[in-house]
């Protein structure tokens, strides 16, 4: 403890300042054996394990991202997980009998689950911010109810009735609500992507999608003038199953385009959003993917995976790992000593474990 | 220090409770005691003994915490060694998850294992879940379910009182009622319901408590009566066998059975599963169908109806336009040729067959 006073002093020299570097040191043999137990026993137990094997997963990609010499830690514990997960699970059985049983009260159901769906989100977000630690000093997440609202109802749905032109406005206010409102050791995060950079990165996307959609358009209309032919040899019943099957390659195709705009579109707002991003006042975060590298990766990780029946996950995982973590850096303004943790409760997992079941995606 | 000579040492960073000060030191790990000290001064940090100090599983090869009573903590990458001390302390204590997990030819037999037993899954024990949820199901649920659906339907104007006369209703239910005494599960399984109903054209379709409902059009569309008895043999068909039931606890059990795998598939894989059980309740449902057709053709023909009635009212639709927004009998029964066809070959075999 003596040592105590001599490293209180905050250190201030502008020399002080080094680009660290993030680092994931994993690999994929080493992760193969812990995902493939992990899969082993959920299965072999009914699902029971899938909380230990949650905790075990985790802690192995934080504790293997590394930054200035020290690894990152997961600290959720199995039952607390286990018990969100039965939670959760009884919640969606409950609301699927009542769906099914009074169709009349759906509406009403569905509209009191977009009510309470910004609440889930803002105690998900800070569930796993406060079972996150560097250091020993946990994260903690002090974003509020209307924050939520904002950025991940009233956003995407402005995104959405305007076919993504206003994506870029939706994209700014969840990276100011998600990243924004991290605190480390009592410290805020501050996160303001500016508008016209981020439309900078959207052009791209939006010009994938245009040419997407006109392909796409060229195409199907060629089909279906085909099928409306008067003479032509198929019954109207083969006619009808025709079109059925190329409406719903339509759909898939919209999809998939969408997709592979969005990956593009999702590193280069992730770069401006990091950029943008600053620890305690003083030490900047800055990223640097490639929007190209970064979509090769996603799309040959899912193609190897769905070709080796779901094997090659593991690597595709790390691989994944490895290139984010690597494209991002902490650029430290003096020390990273001085931050107390304030962070003692975590609060029940059931509000991550629901954001984790139903797919949502904070990768921080 | 001399006398601890020989015990496991392993190099790492201490930090005092609640900070983030990371101090280089080392830490000395005997049978009664475990103490950290600071690299520079030899300043001893932190001490303890193997009762109160809190060790974190080893996974990979991420750092090790140890925890101390007073908070503070210390971090090392030396897994081994904190693995040695542990083994020499607690016996055979160190994670057996770990050498589980570990590089070895065993994992191809866990892969092989994982690959057959999610087979195994989602070929038997689903299907037997959903066998026992059905037959765990409460007749009294399945009322409900029925009359609720039922009265949403009538609410919503998707259906109206229907507009046929009532001699015709009274002619119908009466063959109606003579069709379901040759049924296993008896008269009082099914309930005919007569409605009107624009938007949803010629249509016919049973609900889970039996209720079955028919549509003036598709009476109206019939060429006899064979035809639109074949219908409600075929809707029978989908109640005798709990179809409507099934579905939706198979979706069910498909949906919980993604939600454990997804987060160690990727939201990838994720998504194209969720697709991918989407189509596979799609050709589960054209399974059911030519179960009810072929229930139909076996309950006509003991009826002693024309059992190609089904096949003769499916024709019928093809040939009458459909509703533009697909809603009708048709979207849900696709008549293809194949299917006609099969009634027919079925209608055709004697009644044992």
């Amino acid at each position: 403890m003596n040592r105590t006073e001599n490293n209180a002093a905050p250190v201030d020299k502008p020399e002080d300042i080094r680009p660290e570097p993030f680092q994931f040191t994993g690999t994929g043999r080493e992760y193969f054996g812990i995902w493939i137990v992990n899969i082993l026993l959920t299965i072999v137990t009914f699902g029971i394990y899938s909380a230990w094997a949650k905790v075990r997963r985790q802690r192995y990609f934080y504790g293997n991202t590394r930054l200035a010499g020290h690894a990152f830690d997961y600290h959720a514990r199995p039952k607390q997980i286990l018990i969100g997960r039965i939670i959760v699970l009884a919640g969606l059985f409950t609301y699927n009998i009542v769906v099914n049983l009074f169709p009349l009260a759906s509406l009403a159901l569905l509209l009191l689950l977009f009510l309470i769906l910004p609440w889930l989100i803002m105690r998900g977000l800070r569930f796993n911010a406060r079972v996150t630690s560097y250091r020993t000093v946990r994260l903690d997440f002090h974003g509020r109810y209307w924050g939520a609202a904002k950025a991940y109802i009233a956003g995407p749905l402005l995104a959405a009735v305007t076919l993504g032109i206003l994506a870029p406005l939706a994209t700014r206010w969840a990276w100011r609500y998600s990243l924004g409102n991290l605190r480390y050791g009592g410290r805020p995060v501050a996160c303001d992507p500016n508008l016209k950079s981020l439309y900078g990165q959207w052009w791209l996307s939006a010009l994938i999608v245009l040419i997407g959609f006109v392909l796409l358009g060229g195409f199907s209309m060629s089909i279906y003038g085909f099928l409306g032919w008067e003479d032509s040899l198929m019954t109207k019943n083969e006619i009808r199953i025709a079109i059925l099957s190329t409406t719903y390659l339509f759909m898939l195709s919209i999809i998939l385009i969408y997709a592979f705009a969005g990956l593009f579109y999702r590193a280069g707002t992730r770069n401006i959003a990091l950029n943008a991003a600053i620890l305690d006042e003083r030490h900047h975060f800055s990223s640097a993917l490639s929007r190209r590298r970064y979509a090769w990766i996603a799309i040959s990780n899912l193609l190897a995976t769905l070709f080796t029946l779901g094997l090659a996950r593991p690597w595709a995982a790390v691989r994944m790992a490895r290139y984010v973590a690597a494209a991002t850096t902490i650029r430290i303004d003096g020390s990273l000593d001085d931050y107390l943790n304030q962070v003692t409760e975590t609060g029940p997992a059931i509000s991550a474990e629901y954001l984790d079941m139903e797919g949502f995606d904070f990768g921080f | 220090m001399d006398s601890d000579g020989c015990a496991p040492v392993a190099a790492g960073f201490w930090h005092p409770r609640r900070s983030s000060r990371a101090v280089p030191a080392h830490m000395r790990m005997t049978v009664k005691t475990v103490i950290v000290t600071a690299d520079e001064d030899a300043a001893e940090l932190a001490a303890g003994s193997p009762e109160n100090v809190t060790v974190s599983d080893r996974i990979g090869a991420i750092p090790r915490h140890i925890l101390f009573e007073d908070g503070s903590v210390f971090e090392t990458d030396d897994n081994d060694a904190v693995d040695d001390w542990l083994a020499s302390r607690f016996c055979s204590r160190t994670g057996i998850l770990h050498r589980l997990e570990r590089f070895h030819p065993r994992l191809a037999l866990f892969a092989l294992l994982v690959v057959v037993l999610f087979a195994g899954l989602y070929r038997y024990a689903l299907p037997a879940a959903v066998e026992l949820a059905v037959a765990a199901t409460p007749p009294d649920a399945t009322r409900l379910l029925g009359q609720s659906v039922l009265s949403s339907l009538d609410h919503s104007s998707v259906l109206t009182p229907s507009t046929l006369p009532q001699e015709r209703q009274d002619a119908i239910a009466g063959q109606f009622r003579d069709l379901t005494r040759k049924t296993p599960q008896g008269e009082d399984a099914f309930t005919l319901l007569f409605r009107g109903g624009e938007h949803i054209g010629p249509n016919a379709f049973a609900l889970p408590d039996g209720s079955i409902v028919l549509t003036d059009a598709l009476v109206g569309l019939a060429p006899d009566d064979d035809a639109v008895l074949g219908v409600l043999a075929h809707e029978m068909g989908h109640v005798a066998g709990n179809h409507s039931l099934r579905s939706l606890y198979r979706a069910a059990g498909a949906t919980t059975l993604i939600l454990f795998i997804s987060g160690d598939v990727g939201s990838g894989i994720h998504d194209i599963l969720v697709q991918g059980t989407g189509l596979a309740a799609l050709s589960y449902s054209r399974e059911q169908e030519s179960e009810a057709d072929r229930y139909s053709v076996t309950l006509m023909t003991k009826a002693g109806r024309d059992p190609a009635g089904l096949a003769r009212m499916l024709e019928s639709l093809d040939r009458h336009p459909h509703a533009e927004d697909g809603t009708d009998f048709f979207s849900s029964h696709p008549a293809t040729p194949a299917r006609i066809e099969a009634i027919r070959r079925h209608a055709a075999q004697p009644p044992e067959g």
